[in-house]
């Protein structure tokens, strides 16, 4: 039984979802590119522990599970949150938000999790046909599949602060495309979606250790493969919590600031 | 007590514009130099309004119309001075004020654009928790005053301007605030649909709520509010009675003519003293003060000396109105602001 002050905030995440498949076209066609992209990740790692020797630990089916954990954790949370708010913001639409009896940011998650239901949805129909096509991957023991589990989930709101807080830089530039592209690259690297952080040299390692990107692949993946194990992993969701904590404080205090400078430009 | 239900004291809200000199080189200075002009949307308004009470707020495009709302509806934080409608602080309290208010912008809507009507409707049913009841009845009411029942299934993007505006207006009033501001809500509607919605807001009025309406058609305030509140370069110029402003500021009427041969401007102005008349003898203006003369009248004395081929008759826009309360030193003109 949902409690009255979740009402508005489910309401809201219902509707997400609901308007999402007014948008199919658009929808399969990132779906289209993200699969392309892990399709051609695994054809290149495939390719490079063809040796059959592991390469900094990873042997091939390990591999192939970092990778598909990677395409799950990039298909959560797609920047349709901030898109839809950059073009709010631009267009001025913003205005009937602020007129609205609920919290922004706690708005806009609630959005934001009505996409992850089909989001998730849709990743699991793609995992299915990679484990199909490219053969099975390790499943981890129960306690670690559970350490798992936490780990995935709390890429969703660790992510979407990301993704938010980089809409609410639209206050600051006016072009917001430039900002989300800027962002989709860095995370992409220093996730660890793209390459494994070990692979890292020294200096970009510490980097991608100390910023909040890495617990938005690396660490599930990390978790599920078992090469963080234990206290090792707790830590590592630990890191993961403290920046959700640090980046919802810290995206408050910066909307607040925001609104300070907003102008809305005609009727 | 008797605290005035929208109270606002000394209300300014500066907008810092950047300053760029012309071309690529002027964009780049402004990199390392910034420089910003500050630009006084709003300078100092003080405005009260009792509970009941439907006030007009007009002025040209640019006057501060829309800041005012913004800032009434916390919307925008004020640069300084203080607000409270209700007894709450808007900017601060966004969700208290949001339960006392309904915003209608005449230029941006509250509908999702992807979906049908009546899913917005039920977005606000839950996000204003209002018990499903009393949500089936204020429904059936709006859904027949504003005949919105074809509507209802229609998404967004699919309505006209007109069945936006009527959607609009019930998606604000759902939960039936107590005040209601409605930001140029009939620009760019035909005749009729203004005429509808002129009549829904005049029962919406007789019925008690609070109503503050930006326009600067003067149309649109006739029957609907009886004190109008006239705001130029940021500044309250005027504030009172509707008729009074409709009397004395809105006394002027231009019939323009074109007579099917060319007349002697004089000879009409000889028929017709007191009035103006400006123009070509093929086509001319007369200016005249509908209290001296009908427009009958003036027509017959056209048509007295000449065959007219075709006419009409300009009722006073803002323009007008902003100018003559200048003129009439019904006020001083603000110092700094610009004509």
């Amino acid at each position: 039984m949902p409690s009255v002050a979740m009402r508005p905030y489910l309401a809201i995440a219902r509707i997400s979802w609901r308007s999402a498949l007014a948008y199919r076209i658009p929808f399969v066609l990132s779906l289209c590119m993200m699969v392309f992209n892990l399709l051609a990740m695994l054809s290149l790692w495939r390719v490079l522990l063809a040796s059959g020797h592991p390469l900094a630990g990873f042997t091939w089916p390990e591999m192939r599970a970092y990778l598909l954990v990677s395409f799950v954790t990039g298909c959560l949370v797609s920047s349709f949150t901030d898109f839809t708010m950059a073009f709010r913001i631009q267009s001025g639409l913003v205005a009937l938000d602020l007129t609205q009896p609920v919290h922004y940011q706690r708005a806009r998650f609630a959005q934001c999790l009505g996409m992850t239901v089909l989001e998730s949805a849709t990743a699991a129909v793609v995992c299915g046909a990679a484990l199909a096509a490219f053969g099975a991957i390790p499943v981890p023991a129960l306690p670690q599949l559970a350490l798992f589990l936490v780990s995935l989930v709390a890429v969703v709101p660790l992510k979407f602060l990301i993704v938010y807080s980089s809409g609410l830089l639209c206050f600051w530039t006016h072009n917001y495309l430039g900002v989300s592209f800027a962002r989709a690259a860095v995370s992409a690297v220093l996730s660890g979606a793209l390459v494994p952080l070990v692979f890292f040299p020294g200096w970009l390692r510490i980097l991608a250790e100390v910023l909040p990107f890495q617990g938005i692949a690396s660490t599930p993946a990390l978790i599920y493969l078992g090469q963080a194990s234990g206290w090792d992993a707790v830590r590592l969701i630990g890191i993961q919590l403290l920046w959700i904590a640090v980046l919802w404080a810290g995206a408050s205090a910066a909307w607040n600031a925001a609104l300070r400078r907003l102008t809305i430009h005609g009727g | 007590m008797d605290e005035p239900l929208i109270r606002a004291r000394a209300l300014t809200k500066t907008f810092r514009r950047p300053d760029k000199g012309p071309g690529l080189a002027g964009s780049a200075r402004h990199l390392i130099t910034r420089k910003y002009t500050e630009h006084h949307a709003i300078d100092g308004i003080d405005l009260d309004v009792a509970a009941g009470e439907a006030v007009a707020y007009v002025g040209r495009n640019g006057a501060g119309k829309s800041t005012t709302v913004k800032l009434l509806t916390g919307i925008l934080v004020p640069s300084s001075g203080e607000v409270r409608v209700a007894g709450v602080v808007p900017h601060q309290d966004r969700i208290a004020n949001a339960r006392n208010i309904g915003v209608v912008f005449g230029q941006r809507t509250q509908l999702w654009w992807d979906l049908p009507v009546r899913e917005t409707f039920t977005l606000l049913r839950d996000m204003y928790r209002i018990p499903p009841e009393r949500y089936r009845a204020t429904l059936a009411r709006l859904t027949e005053v504003l005949d919105l029942g074809p509507l209802l299934p229609v998404t967004g993007r699919k309505l006209s301007l007109g069945q936006r505006m009527r959607a609009d207006l019930a998606a604000a009033l759902l939960h039936e605030p107590p005040i209601v501001y409605l930001d140029e809500p009939t620009i760019g509607l035909d005749i009729e649909v203004k005429d509808r919605v002129r009549e829904f807001l005049r029962d919406l009025v007789a019925n008690g709520t609070t109503v503050l309406l930006t326009t600067h058609d003067l149309g649109d305030i006739e029957d609907v509010c009886r004190r109008i509140v006239i705001v130029d370069g940021g500044r309250i110029i005027h504030d009172g009675p509707l008729a009074a402003v409709r009397d004395e500021l809105a006394r002027e009427r231009s019939m323009h003519v074109q007579p099917a041969v060319p007349v002697d401007l004089a000879a009409i102005r000889a028929a017709l003293p007191g009035t103006e008349v400006s123009g070509e003898p093929g086509e001319f203006s007369i200016r005249f003060d509908r209290f001296a003369y009908s427009a009958g009248q003036v027509a017959a004395a056209v048509m007295g000396l000449a065959e007219i081929r075709d006419f009409r008759i300009d009722e006073p826009g803002i323009e007008d109105v902003v100018r003559r309360v200048y003129e009439g030193g019904l006020v001083e003109s603000p110092t700094g602001a610009p004509a």
